[in-house]
């Protein structure tokens, strides 16, 4: 016989209190206040110490029911019926759960997590199959339930720690999806990880089916030294009529104790500048390195950590570009008034998110080269012949965007109507009684998408005297209504490039929409939209997905080329710079730089047993048995039901007790 | 024993809700009005001034308490009747030994003697006697001489009275029987927690001197039942001695001897023409004054 928690023995020690309490209390220490003790002194009465000593049948009572519940505690079982069930036991389906988040990097941590996966292969009976299933934020079957020792050792030293951080939730869904296939008696997960806090979410929702026993195996370190490096902020400063960028970067420091640690930034595989920066307990630095000015575009950046046990955290990795100003022409009428385009021109000259270069011209000095430059072309209310509404409309279907203002003297010919969104009629007259409003907006679209959150932007305090009534084309998508119903604002997609229609003026002549502080932000996003212009982030996580051109080719790296990504998306597996090439490798060469999740880098551990716990639905879940002694649930039920007995027994003993108590004390009296 | 049954009229109110009445005189007011008899009779006729009614001249009237104005107007002989007046000095004597602070049916045996002391002070004060209160517990703690002007400060002394040390009868009533010299009423209030023949010797003097004397002897119902049921120590509450005890075992025996002590008691004062009542204290107090009355209506007569 043993015990399966023989430390609750211990508890045994107990049995020493009602001992005590017997040698101790002479007499109980209620004290009951009374007038006068005269009758009662004179009664004779029985003395305590006599009650004591005959009080030993009842002691012995208390202790044999605290003796029994201590054991029955302590769980005891029986050796004999657990290695005939064992005999008795089947086939087992095993499923070797393998971390290869990056923290596995960390000292020997692998190569222990892989001698652990190992032995429970060596441990698989000649019956037994195993399944290996390597897991990070994702989870990947790595070889699918076979007894073959060979193969599986084979898959173990094969597989490499990655760059993605730990998640249990996909990787027990998958066992559990593997263990449900199989139809042998016995199911076990054996899981094998560092157990870092933040891979587990309280569940995931994963529950493994009934009878699974997961068996943890814990490869992390009791004291852990680390720093990672945070990521960079970029700050862009204008130095001498170059744009410089200013790097601000941190590191974090894991450990209990300080650290003494080196920043280093790297640009085009450079080093520009190292910065020491010493770190408290458990706390963040940053340093500032002087500015750069980024050469070309995709300029590759780096900021590096001095070397510690994990590797991984301590690069990150990002690409800065020179600022791309975006052309904007603006076609105005010969002989008009300059004011006419001034609101327009000033609000696009305080762009900086992207800067715009704004070029006025009359239609008649707009020379083809120009078009073709420019990423918008504003035609702020220009009569248009139908030679350049022909070349404008070419311009938009390459990708350009048009933006068509209708004053009093905006026309666009009605033989090239197949770009314009709207054909141009009378002239609508709010001056009298109460002047136009813009009612109702598209907020769905990237125009006004910025104006829908609560107090963004009001667009109807701006009033409108005057407006073009203009019929829609049946393609057209109409952005922005007056208060009448009549269209403001038509869009339309012509070609690649986009068309968009204002029914009144850009200045104050027949609105005051040009005076309200919400002009600004709505000319900068009419703009932006017409050049389909999109800010690039300085860097993206590890297991991030790109949306890129089909048919690209890709460098990872690596260094590894991935030809032809036919699913228009790639899913980021490397820290580093990937190399996009859109078009076959022929066309624009797009860098991203990708780094790796720094939450990972937090190699705080967490109760193995919690996982377990949380995937099979019961504390029991997690069991330390070893591969060989393997037992069904009801088997091992059957091997310890003697402490049921106890229990019973024990209390038995403690229910009978005041009755006893009560029977020799009034006894005693 | 009179139950509240057959008293028509009577309305008793529970001791532990006349204790939580903070003034004592209202207290006094409300147990005592209504009731008719007064506790002892006056031994002086016709000396006062208070005008009471007419009544027509038979012969053998004093001439003297003819109303001559009455007859000037009426031309018949009235006599001028007044309010019988008393003068008689009444003192209670009461014990405020430690013992009397127990208490265990929300009343403690002190609150119900003073309710019991004012109640009396208040009737005979109706009766324009002088009041008095000598309170003691081994020796005097507290003494207002009688007067009949001293009803407040009566009230105001008890009201303050807080149980004081241990108990003992006979030197303090030594001391008062050495006080008064003029003959009057004494109530004594105590618990008795001496033996019936010291207690005797004790009031002896008192009794020698010529007063009236009426012994009221206050038991807690836990004093005379013996209620309880855990073994457990048992602390004199004036000596602080503790013994232990198991109640079951010793009840019986309790009883039989509070009860002998009781009965010796009474038979004593009956010998010595003392007027001897026991007082629950967890029954109502004008329930005990009435019964009380009662009987010594009845004794008086038959004196």
């Amino acid at each position: 016989m043993s015990f399966l928690t023989p430390l609750f023995l211990a508890g045994l020690a107990a049995i020493a209190v009602p001992v005590i309490i017997h040698l101790i209390q002479k007499e109980r220490k209620q004290v009951v206040a009374f007038p006068s003790l005269m009758f009662l002194r004179k009664i004779p009465y029985q003395s305590v110490q006599r009650r004591r000593i005959r009080n030993w049948p009842l002691l012995l009572l208390r202790l044999a029911a605290l003796a029994l519940i201590v054991l029955a505690f302590a769980r005891p079982f029986l050796r004999r019926e657990s290695l005939a069930a064992a005999a008795a036991g089947g086939a087992r389906e095993v499923v070797i759960l393998l971390d290869r988040s990056y923290s596995l990097g960390y000292g020997d941590r692998w190569e222990r997590a892989i001698a652990a996966a190992k032995d429970a292969v060596n441990g698989l009976g000649p019956v037994d199959r195993a399944s290996v299933v390597l897991f990070d934020t994702g989870a990947e079957v790595a070889l699918r339930s076979t007894g073959d020792k060979a193969r599986l050792t084979a898959v173990l030293e094969a597989a490499a720690p990655g760059a993605a951080a730990t998640r249990y939730g996909p990787a027990l869904k998958l066992a559990g999806s593997l263990l449900a296939e199989s139809g042998l008696p016995n199911r076990d997960v054996l899981l094998v990880s560092d157990f870092q806090r933040l891979g587990w979410q309280g569940g995931d929702g994963v529950r493994l089916p009934e009878g699974v026993v997961v068996t943890p195996v814990a490869v992390g370190d009791a004291e852990v030294v680390n720093a990672s490096v945070m990521p960079v902020v970029l700050h862009r400063t204008a130095f001498s009529g170059q744009e410089r960028v200013a790097v601000t970067a941190g590191a974090l420091n894991h450990a209990a104790r300080p650290a003494r640690v080196t920043l280093t930034l790297e640009v085009d595989g450079r080093t520009i500048e190292n910065r020491p920066l010493t770190l408290e307990p458990r706390t963040a630095g940053t340093v500032s390195f002087t500015p750069f000015t980024p050469a070309s575009a995709f300029t590759r950046g780096t900021v590096r950590l001095s070397e510690d046990l994990l590797a991984r955290d301590n690069a990150f990795h990002f690409v800065v570009s020179p600022r791309e100003r975006l052309k904007v022409l603006i076609v105005e009428r010969p002989g008009g008034s300059r004011a006419a385009s001034l609101y327009l021109a000033q609000a696009l000259a305080l762009s900086e998110t992207p800067p715009f270069e704004v070029v006025r011209k009359t239609m008649d000095t707009v020379a083809p080269g120009e078009i073709d430059a420019a990423a918008v072309i504003v035609l702020n209310d220009v009569p248009v012949s139908q030679a350049a509404a022909e070349r404008l409309g070419a311009f938009v279907r390459q990708g350009g965007g048009l933006f068509v203002a209708f004053g009093e003297r905006g026309a666009w010919p009605a033989a090239v109507g197949d770009v314009m969104p709207v054909t141009a009629g009378a002239t609508a007259d709010r001056t009298r009684g109460s002047a136009g409003r813009l009612g109702a907006l598209e907020y769905a679209h990237p125009v006004f998408e910025g104006f829908r959150a609560p107090r963004s932007g009001d667009f109807s305090a701006a009033r409108f005297y005057n407006y073009r009534a203009v019929t829609v084309a049946p393609d057209a998508q109409i952005l922005a209504r007056y208060d009448d119903g009549a269209p403001a604002l038509v869009e339309r997609r012509v070609g690649q490039g986009r068309v968009m229609a204002w029914t009144s003026t850009l200045d104050v002549a027949w609105n005051d929409l040009a005076l309200k502080p919400v002009f600004l932000p709505f000319i900068h996003r009419v703009a932006t939209t017409l050049a389909a212009y999109t800010q690039q982030p300085a860097s993206v996580k590890v297991g991030d997905v790109l949306p890129v051109p089909s048919g690209s080719f890709v460098v990872t790296p690596s260094g590894e080329r991935l030809a032809q990504v036919d699913t228009g998306a790639l899913e980021l597996r490397e820290q580093g710079f990937y190399e996009i090439r859109a078009g076959g490798g022929a066309g624009e060469v797009r860098t991203v730089a990708s780094n790796v999740d720094l939450a990972e880098s937090d190699l705080t551990a967490m109760e193995p047993g919690d996982v377990a716990a949380g995937a099979t639905g019961r504390a029991g879940g997690a069991t330390a048995a070893g591969p060989a002694a393997v037992l069904t649930d009801a088997e091992r039920e059957r091997t310890q039901r003697v402490w049921w007995y106890l229990l019973f027994a024990g209390l038995v003993l403690l229910a009978v007790e005041p009755v006893a108590a009560n029977a020799v004390r009034t006894r005693y009296v | 024993m009179i139950s509240a049954a057959t008293i028509p009229g009577a309305r008793f109110v529970d001791p532990k809700v006349l204790a939580r009445i903070g003034n004592l005189e209202l207290v006094c007011r409300s147990v005592v009005d209504g009731f008719i008899n007064g506790l002892h009779r006056t031994n002086v006729f016709g000396a006062s001034v208070d005008f009471a009614e007419h009544r027509g001249y038979v012969p053998g009237d004093d001439i003297r308490r003819v109303d001559w104005r009455l007859f000037a107007r009426t031309d018949r002989f009235y006599i001028k009747e007044y309010e019988a007046d008393s003068n008689a000095n009444f003192s209670v004597l009461l014990d405020v030994s430690t013992s009397m602070g127990f208490g265990s049916a929300g009343v403690t045996k002190l609150e119900y003697a003073k309710l019991l002391a004012g109640c009396l002070t208040y009737l005979v004060h109706r009766q324009r006697d002088r009041v008095g209160l000598v309170a003691f517990a081994d020796d005097i703690v507290e003494h207002v001489p009688p007067s009949a002007k001293h009803m407040e400060t009566v009230l105001h002394v008890l009201d303050r009275l807080r149980p004081s040390t241990q108990g003992g009868l006979r030197a303090p009533l030594q001391k008062v029987a050495e006080h008064f010299g003029r003959r009057g009423m004494l109530v004594l209030i105590s618990d008795f927690y001496e033996e019936p023949d010291a207690i005797m010797e004790a009031v002896g003097p008192l009794r020698f001197r010529g007063h009236d004397l009426v012994l009221f002897h206050l038991l807690d119902p836990a004093e005379l039942e013996f209620p309880y049921d855990d073994a457990s120590a048992f602390e004199d509450l004036e000596s602080g001695e503790q013994i232990p005890i198991v109640p079951q075992a010793l009840r019986d025996e309790y009883r039989r001897m509070i009860r002998a002590h009781v009965d010796a008691l009474a038979q004593r004062c009956t010998a010595s023409r003392i007027d001897y009542t026991l007082l629950d204290t967890s029954k109502p107090l004008d329930h005990a004054l009435f019964s009380y009355l009662s009987v010594r209506e009845r004794l008086m007569k038959v004196r």
